[in-house]
């Protein structure tokens, strides 16, 4: 079903339709006659935001960024667990603590541009739970790595995103943008703290990276989906 | 009096249009449509051979092609190969205005004729077009069932953005959940209820697995709207779980509303408000089972701590 209205929008872009023009499929909050540009998304009285925008676009960089930072509060939680109670924990804590920010900023973007969140949301819960501890079981060193390899896969990701939306319309992106800069700034900087933090001395580092990079690309993959 | 008649004509076929969204996916061989469409409006403007409308129709249309001109440029190009020539693509009525039209004067047949391509037949015929306009569609008639449900779509939406614009004035109170949910479903199922007799048929074809995808997308989208206007922020998998049960709750409330027999469909609201207010105990036990758990387990960690300090578990020797 959701996978279905996720579709949609695909197809109808592949019939040549101009995006954000019925990127939204009727009966949907978004119609009405007399669009001033082209878009189908009706002005409602708090959704000011939707209009124009390509909503395909922007429902899967929201879906997928909620999913993230979602999956980032887990994993510090996880950290935290077991390490909470060690010299790491004041530190850990802090990164948690701007991690929440940004999904609470995240929340409300969702709320703002309806989109759906992605139904994989309870595995990512158990998931970045139980990698949080685990990198963690291998010592402070082993959760700093955990720390560098998803902060620069989520950075790498975030640029992504920052370029999709310049590509399409910068103006009307720019708060958008914007968030999603200050929230990369932030995952750069804790990439940089675990680098500072001995995260490269860590056991099998290059191993750790190299799988749990992979793993993010594969989560961000499927959240922008499914 | 030609000028008011030609603007009600273009707001209803810019609302068809608008409402046509949602079967985007759905255009069937549309280069043989476009066809006959070219073919029809060759006959259908030498039909409109009265100066006083012509002139005056095109020139509105006019205006309002060069709007939504994005789209419009997406489709003439197509069109345009059918023979018709660019020129005329100003005062030229998008294929997809057209068909709207012609669906939507359809209706008025479909309690005679059912959801079939008769009943697109003679709309087409009140509309001055050729019966043959009906091979424009589909066979089974699906075009119709769904350009029905997304005008019918579109309709709530109207409706649910005016309820929620007269309580932001504060012209209205605010409902409470379960009322909101009845009143919206009540108020879907009432633009059916002209059509009843023919229901049954036109949800059987919904479910073809040609139209699958399309009438699937719809009701998401009718529920979903709902769900926003009752003021659902949830951004977790309740998100899921809320749709899914007003889906179900919609979906048996048809059902129950197609054979129903009891004056203006009494049995069918008492159903949907028992459906809901059973959804709602269940929404709320859930909530129960949830803290009844998580004091419970502080309860019995309670216990255990108290048991090893009695037993003096916790203290090293």
């Amino acid at each position: 079903m959701a996978a279905v209205a996720a579709l949609t929008p695909a197809l109808r872009c592949s019939l040549g339709r101009r995006h954000g023009a019925l990127s939204a499929p009727a009966g949907r909050c978004g119609r009405r006659p007399f669009p001033a540009d082209g878009a189908s998304l009706r002005p409602c009285s708090t959704r000011a935001a939707l209009n124009g925008i390509n909503k395909a676009v922007v429902d899967r960089i929201i879906r997928v960024d909620h999913a993230g930072e979602f999956g980032a509060n887990r994993i510090y939680a996880g950290q935290m667990a077991v390490l909470g109670r060690s010299a790491a924990g004041p530190l850990i804590q802090q990164m948690w603590n701007q991690e929440k920010e940004h999904l609470k900023k995240f929340n409300e973007l969702m709320i703002a541009y309806r989109v759906r969140p992605t139904v994989l949301l309870p595995f990512w819960n158990v998931a970045g739970f139980v990698l949080g501890a685990g990198s963690s079981l291998l010592g402070k060193k082993g959760a700093m790595a955990c720390t560098v390899a998803v902060e620069e896969s989520i950075s790498d990701h975030y640029n992504n995103q920052i370029r999709t939306l310049m590509e399409e319309d910068p103006e009307k992106y720019k708060e958008l943008m914007q968030i999603i800069k200050q929230c990369r700034d932030d995952e750069l900087e804790h990439h940089d703290i675990g680098l500072e933090h001995d995260a490269e001395r860590a056991p099998a580092y290059s191993v750790l990276k190299t799988v749990i990079q992979l793993g993010c690309k594969a989560a961000i993959y499927l959240s922008e989906r499914i | 009096m030609a000028a008011a008649a030609a603007g009600s004509l273009r707001r209803a076929g810019w609302r068809l249009w608008r409402g046509r969204a949602g079967l985007r996916c759905q255009l069937y061989a549309p280069q043989q449509g476009l066809h006959a469409s070219a073919a029809l409006r060759r006959a259908s403007e030498e039909q409109r051979k009265d100066p006083p409308p012509s002139p005056s129709t095109q020139q509105q249309y006019d205006p309002q092609q060069t709007d939504p001109h994005p789209e419009q440029e997406a489709w003439n190009p197509q069109s345009s190969y059918t023979g018709q020539g660019g020129q005329q693509s100003e005062d030229y009525e998008s294929e997809e205005q057209l068909q709207h039209r012609i669906l939507t004067a359809a209706l008025e047949f479909v309690p005679e004729h059912g959801w079939t391509a008769e009943a697109i037949a003679e709309g087409a015929k009140t509309l001055g077009l050729s019966a043959a306009a009906a091979g424009m569609f589909h066979s089974d008639g699906s075009e119709l069932i769904l350009h029905f449900v997304s005008q019918c779509n579109s309709k709530l939406s109207d409706l649910l953005e005016e309820e929620q614009k007269q309580v932001q004035l504060g012209e209205a109170e605010k409902k409470p959940t379960d009322q909101f949910l009845r009143d919206a479903v009540e108020a879907r199922l009432r633009m059916v209820i002209p059509y009843i007799e023919k229901w049954p048929q036109a949800v059987s074809i919904l479910l073809l697995p040609h139209n699958i995808p399309s009438s699937l997308n719809l009701l998401t989208s009718m529920i979903d709207d709902i769900w926003h206007h009752a003021g659902d922020q949830s951004t977790d998998i309740n998100w899921y779980t809320r749709r899914a049960v007003l889906t179900g709750i919609y979906n048996t409330t048809e059902l129950v509303m197609m054979q129903d027999t009891s004056p203006d469909f009494e049995d069918t609201w008492r159903f949907l408000e028992n459906r809901v207010a059973d959804a709602m105990n269940m929404s709320s036990a859930a909530q129960q089972v949830q803290s009844t758990g998580k004091a419970l387990a502080q309860g019995l960690m309670g216990a255990a701590v108290t048991i090893t300090n009695l037993t003096g578990l916790n203290q090293r020797r």
